[in-house]
């Protein structure tokens, strides 16, 4: 065979590998879906979505209180005429010596002025007109002091300052500094432990109340002291000194405490208070329904009161353990549902609880229950209270609305 | 070594037997498969019964006379009607692998082949609206299936005075068929279910073929098979069983003239015994199939048979599963193919085309099926 026909044949199989080629590359590509003409097309049948509602079980639905005590929890309520609470905050700071070491010396010091500083954590935005008013108050008081305690102290003689807060302040840091004779107000007497302690009120254009950072939140208030050392002949930095008392105890009182009823579900106020409510879910979605949505439903006992544009949440948690109040919680965020609570929320409430209703499903289930919070605890305008399984009206228990769909029924050949 | 080799690679390679689908191939086991070669393809299947490189008729093994072997892949480009829409759809498969070769000193002539029986690889789409709590929800349905029942075959052949050709095969029917049921929600607040299911398939088979040479110019071919029942299996728990058909079929070819080679062949396949077991499934039943082919073969070149040949061919038929009771789908074909071998004849490649049209009440389906064989004589 001569070179030239070797060429020809080679040139003809390499055409051919090459065709081969672009075509393998060509069909490397599948596109199956084609439209399903029911029922000829539709092997099976069609898939059913169900709709179903599960009241919670009789009797198990409780809350529980005491989770985090009034002026423990992120902030501190003030409030002035809102429909939902009635507050005043009290601070009392780290107590303030009356001397200083300089140079391994006690000194005495003059004080040039004192700056009291708060933390806004969140007003209402729609009120215009905030002042902030800042009480002197004993140092005496504790957690057992009532509303009327601090009120009655809320006198002008009393009157430390104001704080007026520009309607574009929306949060941050809101301080009086005091000079001059501004500063007896909060002069502390020789022999008194040297603690200050004061009570906050506010006025505005309109009802309305803010929170106030607190120690739980890491930001409660400070109250600094500029002073002159009495000592000779040194430097300015320590002549000059400023002297800085965090807060040392803080709370906040409220005109009407949210007692909770045993025959309904509280969620929130201070002590903070949890429910935990309990369903059955039947064998034909606990064991073979794939879920779709399942939604808590719970109906307010009154309009849940709050502050407008400061809302709470409602948290939904899935069990890990029903051990009744010290259930232990999921800290997943896939087992974690939190959902508005408007204001005034009138209607029924409805957090969406499918992936927390997911577990309860499968070979090893967990605790159908869900355990409700309010977020934040114990620092909320907002407190909810549900009608429980023991209401006389079956249409008001907490109940669980499951969408759900049946095993699909593929066809045996 | 390089027998060894290959022998290793064949037995060793992932095999995928799959036809081209069809929506026709929803319902029952699937769209049946043809066990046809790019070559038979190309004379639209009427020398499917002559084919050493197919697997429909033992016998026509004997017409090997070194060791064979073939891998087949197709393309299909199909345009699909039903009264829920159309829809354009592509798909790669690889519905024929075999090989075989003779015995030395004897006249037997020993094959494996893996062929595709039936395809159920399909997606269907739905869109609909539901009220779900007291709200208009859209919905998308997507039923996906993948698999379907393969047919491995060991078959040898007995070639007596090179004019009759006896074969029988032994047929294991296996697979498995992956379905998936998905729904979405336009409404995000529902959440999207996806359910699945397996089904595998066990069943076994048996055929006899011949070939009869009547002098140069003219054969004959026949086969019958049996393939029992096939026992379904989902998930693991046995579900169902389903009768299998008898197969029996006619092939003849003739020469007349020294560069045209014509045949024909009919098949025909007792599906309606599967019908009962569909029905009882819930399915909406089977019933006997047939095809008839018609093609032939021309060879430009005598002195090199193996250069510029032009294949073409028609076939008819009907398909075994119904869509809707009382309305059997059928099927016409018409194909195109050529080949050429090189390598000192040693390797071979094959190119078909078909032009099919399937129908059945208002579903139709038209399609462009890419057959390329590939065959090696080591």
């Amino acid at each position: 065979m001569n070179k030239l026909a070797l060429g020809q044949r080679g040139r003809r199989v390499g055409g051919a590998c090459l065709f081969l080629l672009v075509l393998a590359i060509g069909s490397c590509q599948e596109r199956l879906t084609s439209p399903a003409d029911c029922p000829a097309l539709c092997p099976g049948g069609e898939q059913a979505v169900l709709d179903t509602s599960l009241l919670a079980l009789p009797g198990l639905d409780s809350s529980f209180t005491g989770y985090v005590a009034r002026g423990a929890g992120r902030a501190l309520l003030v409030s002035n005429g809102l429909p939902a609470s009635e507050d005043r905050a009290v601070y009392t700071f780290a107590s303030r010596s009356d001397s200083i070491s300089v140079r391994d010396t006690l000194r005495a010091y003059a004080i040039d002025s004192v700056q009291l500083s708060f933390s806004l954590v969140a007003r209402d935005t729609l009120v215009s007109g905030l002042k902030v008013f800042v009480f002197r108050l004993p140092p005496t008081l504790d957690s057992t002091a009532t509303f009327a305690d601090v009120t009655t102290r809320f006198l002008p003689e009393t009157l430390i300052d104001s704080i007026l807060v520009p309607d574009s302040v929306h949060s941050g840091v809101i301080q009086t500094t005091l000079r001059g004779t501004d500063l007896d107000r909060v002069a502390i007497p020789l022999g008194t432990g040297g603690v200050l302690a004061v009570g906050l009120g506010i006025t505005a254009n309109s009802p309305t109340g803010i929170r106030l950072g607190s120690t739980g939140g890491s930001n409660g208030a400070t109250f600094v002291t500029f002073a002159t050392v009495d000592v000779p002949d040194t430097t300015t930095t320590i002549k000059h000194q400023s002297f800085s008392r965090s807060t040392s105890f803080n709370t906040f009182v409220t005109q009407s405490p949210l007692v909770p009823d045993p025959n309904l579900l509280t969620v929130g106020g201070e002590p903070s208070s949890r429910a935990l409510v309990r369903f059955g879910l039947p064998p034909v979605i606990k064991d073979t329904a794939t879920l779709v949505r399942a939604t808590i439903e719970l109906t307010p006992v009154t309009p849940i009161q709050g502050l407008p544009t400061d809302v709470a949440v409602v948290v939904a948690r899935a069990v890990l353990a029903d051990l009744g109040a010290k259930s232990p919680v999921s800290t997943l965020a896939s087992d974690t549902v939190a959902d508005t609570l408007l204001v005034p929320q009138v209607d029924t409430v409805r957090i969406d609880v499918t992936r927390v209703v997911q577990a309860w499903q499968g070979s090893s289930p967990r605790p159908s229950a869900i355990f409700l919070s309010l977020d934040p605890e114990a620092a909320s305008f907002s407190r909810a209270v549900f009608y429980s399984t023991r209401a006389a009206d079956p249409t008001l228990h907490p109940r669980l609305r499951v969408t759900y769909v049946r095993p699909f029924p593929f066809e045996n050949p | 070594m390089h027998r060894v080799l290959f022998w290793l690679l064949l037995t060793t390679c992932p095999v995928v037997g799959a036809a081209q689908s069809s929506q026709f191939g929803v319902r029952g086991l699937g769209y049946p498969g043809r066990s046809l070669s790019a070559h038979a393809i190309g004379s639209g299947g009427a020398f499917g019964l002559f084919d050493p490189e197919s697997s429909l008729n033992p016998a026509a093994l004997g017409n090997l006379t070194v060791l064979n072997a073939v891998f087949t892949g197709v393309q299909d480009y199909r345009h699909v009607e039903n009264p829920a829409g159309t829809a354009s759809l592509r798909e790669p498969r690889f519905p024929q692998v075999g090989v075989g070769g003779p015995i030395k000193a004897i006249p037997l002539v020993l094959g494996l082949s893996f062929s595709n029986y039936t395809s159920r690889d399909f997606t269907l789409g739905a869109v609909d609206t539901l009220q779900l709590r007291g709200q208009p929800v859209e919905t998308h349905d997507t039923l996906s299936s993948r698999g379907g029942l393969s047919d491995l075959r060991v078959a040898g052949a007995y070639r007596v005075h090179d004019r009759w050709t006896f074969g029988g095969a032994f047929h294991v029917l296996t697979g498995t068929n992956r379905l998936e049921s998905r729904r979405s929600f336009s409404n995000s607040a529902f959440l999207a279910t996806s359910q699945k299911s397996e089904i595998s398939y066990a069943g076994i088979g048996a055929s006899v073929g011949v070939m009869r040479q009547f002098g140069p110019t003219f054969g004959i071919a026949m086969i019958a098979r049996s393939d029992g029942h096939v026992n379904l299996d989902r998930d693991s728990t046995r579900v169902s069983r389903v009768d299998l058909p008898y197969t029996v079929g006619f092939g003849l070819r003739a020469r007349p003239l020294p560069k045209l080679d014509l045949g024909s062949q009919v098949v025909f396949r007792t599906w309606s015994g599967a019908n009962s077991d569909l029905l009882a499934q819930g399915g909406a039943g089977a019933d006997n199939t047939f095809e008839v082919a018609f093609g032939g073969e021309f060879t430009g070149d005598l002195k090199r048979p193996y250069r510029r040949v032009l294949r073409f061919g028609a076939r008819y038929g009907k398909l075994p599963f119904l869509l809707d009771p009382g309305d059997q789908p059928s099927e016409f074909a018409l194909s195109l193919g050529t080949g050429t071998r090189f390598a000192q004849q040693r390797a071979g490649i094959d190119l078909s085309v078909e032009h099919v049209w399937r129908r059945a009440g208002d579903s139709r389906e038209r399609a462009f099926l890419v057959v390329i064989g590939v065959s090696l004589r080591p």
